[in-house]
């Protein structure tokens, strides 16, 4: 077995998983150590199989999956230094938080005093503590986030994986998560999380993984990614009292190549420089006088970015 | 010793305990928590209690003295039991004849082809066809027709026309009266003085009654439980037993029956029961008796011993194994660890350091100390009721409560393994496990009925087999006579439950001894136990999990 301390957290070599005839994961070879690192791709993209992979519940069809140097399809070894935070949903409700975290912590071998106590840790550093002696079956979709998240702290892992650990939870709940998986990252931790949404992972990290279809798409910093992004054509949606008397600002400008009019109070310009459009933005409006109310950007989601990765690959 | 200074029992054991502890302990909760667990506690509970208030029914009621040999009986209502009429030589069945009612001495007769047709006398007549001019009638002297004997009361009038045997005829065994005082008579006996005509073709004889004394009348007690087993516990001693109420010596006997075989286990000693050893020269294997020996014995003693046992075995058999220990697997096992994988709670589980074989052994683990603590606390209520209750002088029958910790035993054994299976069929398949395990169920019923009814062969493939042979083998362990007293209820015509739910042991390597018996049904208990949970294991590791 190699030191842990000379081998990858993850390493993922030339790794395919077949169900059937499907693919959930094609030939992606993948080295992952130190930091968060968001796995970003859309629904059915092979985020959940490559973590089930990872967590020794699938076999590789073909290729090898390595943590800490460890198979996981083999030996339970490396759950030591792993924490997992898995997709699904149930629980055991008749249970409180403190209960739950604490029997999964005696799993690590920990006595119930010691259990005890690194669960009352961890669900304090989740935010969890005042309601920890709740039945979980009380808690919001949020809270049993954060329990699932404090379980998989619980023994101190170098390594976190998150499967989509804000699906479903409102704002508030998500922000504090964001901010728990920040903390981690900073700690010095190996930490997976995975989302569709690009914005959210955006709020945590900038070494992100693109998976599509399976495959490896993009590999990297996301503000790099972005840029090139930024240099193909992209929409600003802005919803104002007068669209028309925005245009006449906006055309006159280099960044600005069209302007369409979606209604009395949207007004839509393309842009082939998203970051130039978006630098004179705030000076073109302040001249117009035009009262603005929101200003999106339609394009800068994970759709238009893998539409842009899978153009640009063909 | 590791790097921090720590033994091997601090970093493995003692981990390897923790966690078997929580996976366990977590297990416990869970059934705690789900309504079925409690449903089926209760189903198995109230079994249990409705077979209790049985026995306790029962024996309030007490064990009463039965007649094994019908004697104390009193056929013909004469006031004489049975048993005293046969010593004395007379009929059960004809209210006339009972001790000391005389016997019949013959004077004469007219056969169907003499000449001279006509008798007088004072006499008790009998088999008499014809007609009777009497002096005097002995109404006294009186019968039904089927005792052949006349019957004042239903005499009729002649048929005024003609003449009998001619003209007319009466039914056998009647009388009818003519206008002139004439009595009629169709084979008939009768008492008194007078002219008898016998009519032709047909006859009858006369005589007289002697040896007329008074008989005190027994009480039907006297013919209950008197003729007890008499076996000195020398088993090298193969010719034992005493009549004790004479009905084979036939000492004192008025009439010896010159037909009677007082050897009928030809052993060329007259009345005796035969105590035959087997080839280990410790146990008696067949008893054999002389017709009327030791017949009739004390119920209280035998018969309520064995009947408390057979309650004992039988609520063991059905109860316990056969319902219990099937029902609660079925109930409680299945789910173990498909219903995490169901409910994606497995997740959690599996992502911490601990093999997927060692969760399905915890599982069980903590599956076998719910159900099994359940049926040990039932067995324990069982072994203080049967213990306080049953039939003997001590206050409590120890060896009840041992006998019902073994029951428990082995109904835990069955439970563990009816448990790995189930648990498996669950692993392999969790669409159609419930649908195998079913399947399973009732097989598993079947070949303990056929066990049941004696079967060695077919039912060794079933759990159930074995968990009837451990517990088969207990009691002969624990009561070791009662192997003897089924002999003995067989021998003696005793009715007990024992033969209904015991058999001795088979798979005994024909030692005949239930000690090898026991450790092979444990043994083969715990093998299945541990193949299916190898088994599972094997098909648990080697799943993907979605």
């Amino acid at each position: 077995m190699n030191s842990p301390s000379k081998t990858p957290a993850v390493l993922i070599d030339q790794c395919s998983k077949w169900y059937g005839q499907v693919i959930g994961l094609n030939n992606v070879s993948l080295a992952i150590d130190g930091g968060v690192t968001g796995i970003l791709g859309p629904n059915g993209a092979g985020k959940s199989t490559l973590f089930k992979l990872l967590m020794g519940r699938l076999k590789p069809s073909s290729g090898s999956v390595r943590l800490f140097g460890i198979d996981p399809w083999d030996s339970t070894a490396p759950y030591r230094r792993v924490g997992y935070v898995a997709e699904t949903e149930r629980m055991y409700d008749w249970m409180t938080g403190h209960d739950f975290v604490t029997t999964l912590a005696r799993l690590h071998g920990m006595t119930r005093d010691e259990a005890s106590s690194r669960a009352e840790h961890v669900l304090d550093f989740v935010g969890l503590a005042d309601v920890q002696h709740k039945e979980l079956g009380k808690y919001s979709k949020g809270m049993r986030q954060r329990v699932k998240i404090a379980h998989a702290l619980v023994h101190d892992p170098d390594l976190i994986i998150l499967d989509e650990p804000l699906h479903g939870c409102d704002p508030i709940a998500r922000t504090s998560i964001m901010s728990v998986i920040r903390d981690l990252g900073a700690q010095g931790k190996t930490v997976l999380i995975s989302s569709h949404i690009l914005e959210e992972i955006e709020r945590i990290t900038e070494q992100i993984v693109i998976l599509h279809n399976g495959r490896l798409l993009a590999l990297g910093n996301l503000h790099a990614i972005r840029d090139l992004l930024d240099k193909h054509p992209h929409r600003i949606l802005i919803r104002c009292d007068d669209p028309r008397a925005l245009a006449e600002s906006f055309i006159e400008n280099d960044a600005v190549y069209g302007v369409v009019f979606r209604s009395d109070e949207h007004l839509e310009i393309m842009t082939n420089d998203l970051s130039a459009a978006h630098s004179i933005l705030p000076r073109v409006i302040v001249n117009s006088g035009v009262k603005v109310h929101t200003i999106e950007n339609p394009d800068d989601n994970l759709d238009a970015l893998l539409g842009y990765l899978v153009g640009g690959d063909s | 010793m590791d790097r921090q200074g720590r033994d091997l029992a601090q970093t493995v054991w003692t981990r390897l305990d923790r966690k078997a502890g929580a996976i366990t302990e977590l297990t416990i909760r869970q059934l705690r928590h789900r309504m079925s667990t409690w449903v089926v506690l209760g189903v198995g509970t109230l079994l249990i209690l409705m077979l209790l208030a049985f026995y306790v029914d029962s024996v309030r009621d007490g064990f009463k003295p039965i007649d094994n040999d019908g004697d104390s009986v009193d056929n013909d209502e004469d006031g004489y039991p049975f048993g005293q009429e046969r010593r004395y030589g007379t009929s059960d069945w004809n209210p006339r004849e009972y001790p000391g009612s005389g016997y019949y001495v013959q004077d004469g007769e007219i056969s169907w082809n003499d000449d001279a047709r006509v008798h007088s006398g004072n006499h008790t007549w009998r088999g008499a066809t014809g007609i009777f001019t009497p002096v005097w009638l002995d109404s006294s002297y009186e019968g039904d027709r089927w005792s052949g004997i006349i019957d004042y009361d239903s005499i009729e009038v002649c048929p005024d026309e003609g003449d009998f045997a001619t003209d007319w005829w009466i039914e056998w065994g009647t009388a009818c009266s003519e206008e002139n005082g004439d009595l009629v008579v169709h084979s008939l006996e009768f008492r008194g003085e007078g002219r008898l005509e016998v009519t032709e073709d047909w006859g009858a004889e006369w005589g007289h009654i002697t040896d007329v004394y008074d008989v005190e009348p027994q009480p039907a007690s006297d013919f209950i439980d008197e003729d007890d087993i008499d076996w000195d516990g020398n088993i090298l001693r193969e010719s034992q037993g005493y009549d004790d109420d004479g009905d084979c010596r036939r000492v004192g006997w008025l009439s010896d029956d010159f037909w009677f075989e007082k050897d009928t286990n030809r052993n060329n000693i007259d009345c005796d029961v035969r105590w035959i050893l087997g080839s280990d020269g410790e146990t008696i294997v067949f008893i054999q008796a002389d017709e009327y020996v030791d017949e009739d014995p004390d119920d209280v003693r035998l018969a309520g011993e064995g009947i408390h046992r057979g309650f004992i075995i039988g609520t063991a058999k059905i109860a316990f194994i056969m319902i219990l220990s099937i029902f609660l697997p079925l109930f409680l096992a299945l789910g173990l660890v498909r219903d995490e994988t169901e409910n994606g709670t497995l997740h959690y589980l599996l992502s911490k350091p601990i093999h997927r074989g060692e969760f399905i052994t915890y599982r069980l683990l903590g599956y076998v100390i719910v159900a099994g603590g359940f049926v040990m606390a039932l067995a324990m209520i069982m072994a203080l009721v049967t213990s306080l209750m049953g039939p003997g002088d001590s206050l409590i029958r120890l060896r009840d409560i041992a006998m019902w910790m073994g029951i428990g035993f082995a109904t835990v054994l069955a439970l563990t393994a009816y448990g790995a299976i189930f648990n498996t069929l669950g692993l392999v398949s969790s669409k159609y496990g419930v649908y195998i395990a079913l399947i399973v169920g009732v097989y598993e019923f079947i070949m303990a009925v056929l066990t049941l009814f004696g079967a060695s062969l077919v039912p060794v493939l079933s759990v159930s087999h074995w968990t009837l042979q451990l517990v088969d083998s207990l009691v002969l362990i624990i009561w070791p006579d009662t192997l003897m007293m089924e002999l003995q209820a067989n021998a003696f015509g005793l009715s007990t439950g024992i033969d209904l739910f015991w058999n001795p042991p088979i798979h005994t390597l024909g030692t005949d001894n239930p000690f090898i018996s026991a450790i092979i049904s444990v043994v083969v208990l715990i093998f299945i136990t541990v193949f299916m949970i190898w088994f599972g294991q094997r098909q648990f590791s080697r799943s993907e999990i979605m």
